[in-house]
């Protein structure tokens, strides 16, 4: 069985799109997650689509934030 | 007695544990060619063996030997069975194994032996050709050991000039090589011949085992001398697609000391006359497809570097910020990104990666080389395989993102040369889903600020619950509340309105008078339903005392928008009407004129007035 190379799950060259696609997207989850705090009142407020909002928005976040130190060549 | 039996018993363990029993077999070398190569700091000896066995027992072992001095300097040894005839291929063996051995007694003193192991036996009458391949370092003395910026560099080589080895030789000859410069003295012995730049001794017939003709040679040699007191090495690997190499040098000049001034006028005025033995540039050789090459020191990055690239190799020449001379020192650090396919694979659920051990600097000799290789948090299992004896040990590095840290294997080599450049192996295990860590932290991270906040938004800190400005502001928030509970209904209200005109549309396209019925029929019911719903919270924003400013605002736009309601509903009527009587558009515009006038009026004020709640 002759050895096979092994490459990185992701392709190089689509780290940079990556990184600037998740992050857009991780950062308006965070905008419309303080908008929703900002504009509710204490009695509105809904604390499972505040977690959910802020989970789904670190998420987002987390990736974009790993692919940009991969893209800037901080390899982790 | 009891002394006796113990001396007995410990030469019997001794001879037992010796494990070579070493006798000279009955060989006879039948033809010796030897080729000494001067031309660089590095000696490399090239002896071709004819080995014939003479006596009558399979011989499996060739013992060669060198001379004491000699043999610390020793750096490489490698020894390959020579196939075909003359030298039409010159390296086509694997090499063959050979160890050190313990001279016996009937050996001179001051030898070191080591023990060729040949794969099959050679029998009584054959014989076969062995090539040897010895790499010297710093075994070229300077003489004189201390020279100006305008001397020129010489050296002297001791040799001897008749093979030493245990068996006797029937016919051997000696070349050596020396570079394209001066040579100041040579010992002249007898079949001394110099042509040009290559000396020869020999042939000399029949000469016994052990037979030591000492030689001299006393020449320039302007190469080089860049001899690393250590580097370090250190191989970084990340499965996202990268191998990062970090080379710190220690680099010093190892041929003749520079002595006196050093005057910079002169040696940039005529290089080649004042500083002939000092070298200004070093070039590397890199792996194809390196990036992000840079080269620094402590002081900052050096640019006096180029790089060149194409599908073999990386080229990288180097110029240090000044010219080296003997005895200087030099320290400065380079470092290259590789991608991983090139490096890294995978066999039988293992990974490894196979990379070349030594350094890439052309004809470099390093004095302590460390590799140290970095693997990714969470791998397993970790043995290197490397093709010559090295230290290891292992250790543990922290770097971005890590927890546990990073475990590294340390191999450390010492008087490596480039012929130590192989590649080498460390196998280890990993599982794909440790590659998940890295962003999962990252996540929680940004999580644990999101929750931060949640946290902070929810907390009331106020110390009393029943100050005037506590309860002022509970109950402001509930107006609030309130009046975006209104502003909710009002605007599915106005979505109501929009079905009804939308429908108004249909039909002046399709003519279908039932849909339109049914249309208004469900806007009537969703209307009724809205308006019960406005009820609660006008009731309460009329009794709490806050709301008093707005309250007008409010019954203001509930009011509009009842009107509004009203009207939209006789426009749907009449046109509904028109259709049934099956009157022309310019009639149906005209009947509704009015109310549409009105329509659009109070549509615009509503809005208005829904933006000035909004901003409270």
């Amino acid at each position: 069985m002759a050895p096979k190379a092994i490459a990185s799950p992701i392709p190089d060259s689509l780290y940079p799109t990556l990184s600037v696609f998740t992050l857009a997207i991780g950062l308006i989850l965070t905008a419309s997650f303080f908008i929703y705090e900002a504009t509710s009142s204490r009695k509105t407020r809904n604390l499972t689509q505040e977690l959910a909002t802020g989970a789904v928005a670190s998420v987002f976040l987390g990736f974009g934030s790993l692919f940009l130190l991969l893209a800037s060549g901080v390899y982790v | 007695m009891k002394m006796k039996l113990n001396l007995f018993s410990f030469l019997f363990t001794f001879t037992i544990l010796s494990s070579h029993v070493l006798s000279i077999s009955d060989l006879i070398l039948t033809k010796v060619d030897r080729r000494i190569d001067l031309s660089t700091q590095i000696v490399r000896t090239t002896t071709t063996l004819k080995v014939e066995n003479a006596g009558s027992d399979i011989v499996s072992e060739i013992l060669l030997s060198f001379p004491e001095n000699h043999a610390i300097h020793l750096a490489y040894l490698s020894a390959t069975l020579n196939e075909g005839r003359g030298k039409a291929k010159p390296s086509s063996g694997v090499s063959l194994p050979y160890d050190e051995v313990v001279s016996p007694k009937d050996f001179p003193n001051s030898l070191k032996v080591y023990s060729v192991t040949l794969p099959k036996g050679l029998g009584k009458g054959d014989s076969l050709t062995l090539d040897v391949l010895a790499v010297f370092t710093h075994i070229l003395q300077p003489f004189p050991e201390k020279i100006t910026q305008a001397d020129i560099q010489l050296l002297l080589f001791q040799e001897s000039a008749h093979y030493l080895t245990p068996y006797p030789v029937k016919v051997q000859s000696l070349t050596v090589k020396l570079p394209d410069a001066r040579i100041e003295s040579y010992s002249k012995l007898e079949n001394t011949k110099l042509q040009g730049s290559e000396l020869k001794y020999g042939p000399y017939q029949n000469i016994p085992p052990f037979a030591y003709l000492p030689m001299v040679i006393h020449f320039e040699n302007n190469q080089p001398f860049a001899v690393a007191k250590e580097l370090v090495r250190e191989i970084e690997i990340s499965h996202w697609g990268n191998v990062q190499i970090t080379e710190h040098y220690n680099l010093v000049h190892g041929g003749a000391e520079s002595k006196g001034e050093f005057s910079r006028l002169d040696y940039q005025a005529r290089p080649y006359v004042r500083g002939a033995s000092a070298f200004r540039r070093l070039v590397a050789k890199l792996p194809p497809r390196a990036h992000s090459v840079y080269y620094r020191d402590e002081i900052g990055n050096i640019s006096t570097s180029n790089l060149w690239g194409d599908s073999k190799k990386t080229q990288l020449e180097i110029e240090p910020r000044y010219p080296i001379f003997g005895g200087w020192k030099i320290a400065f650090t380079i470092g290259y990104g590789l991608p991983l396919q090139d490096f890294l694979f995978g066999i039988d659920g293992k990974r490894f990666l196979n990379i070349s051990f030594g350094s890439p600097i052309n004809e470099l000799v390093i004095d302590t080389l460390i590799v140290k290789v970095v693997l990714p948090e969470g791998s397993k299992d970790i043995s290197p395989s490397v093709p010559f004896p090295v230290k290891q040990r292992h250790e543990t590095k922290f770097s971005h993102l890590d927890i546990a840290g990073r475990p590294v294997v340390v191999l450390e080599k010492n008087n490596a040369v480039p012929e130590h450049n192989e590649h080498f192996q460390v196998y280890y295990k990993f599982n794909r889903l440790s590659m998940l860590r890295e962003p999962l932290m990252l996540i929680f991270g940004f999580f644990f600020l999101f929750v931060a906040s949640i946290v902070y938004m929810h907390a009331d800190l106020s110390i009393s619950k029943t100050s005037a400005s506590y309860l002022a502001k509970i109950q402001w928030e509930e107006v609030q509340a309130t009046i975006h509970q209104v502003h909710t209904i009002i605007s599915r209200c106005l979505t109501t309105h929009d079905k009804l005109e939308a429908s108004l549309r249909d039909l002046s396209r399709t003519g279908d008078i039932q849909a339109c019925k049914a249309t208004r029929k469900s806007v009537d019911s969703s209307l009724k339903e809205l308006t019960k719903e406005l009820k609660s919270p006008v009731t309460f924003l009329q009794s709490s005392p806050q709301a008093t400013q707005i309250l007008p605002k409010v019954e203001e736009v509930i009011a509009k928008e009842r009107d509004l309601q009203e009207r939209l509903m006789a426009k749907h009527s009449t046109v509904v009407d028109c259709y049934e009587k099956k009157l022309g558009g310019r009639e149906i515009e005209n009947r509704v004129a009015s109310h549409q006038q009105k329509i659009t009026a109070l549509r615009q004020e509503i809005d208005d007035l829904m933006d000035l709640i909004d901003e409270i």
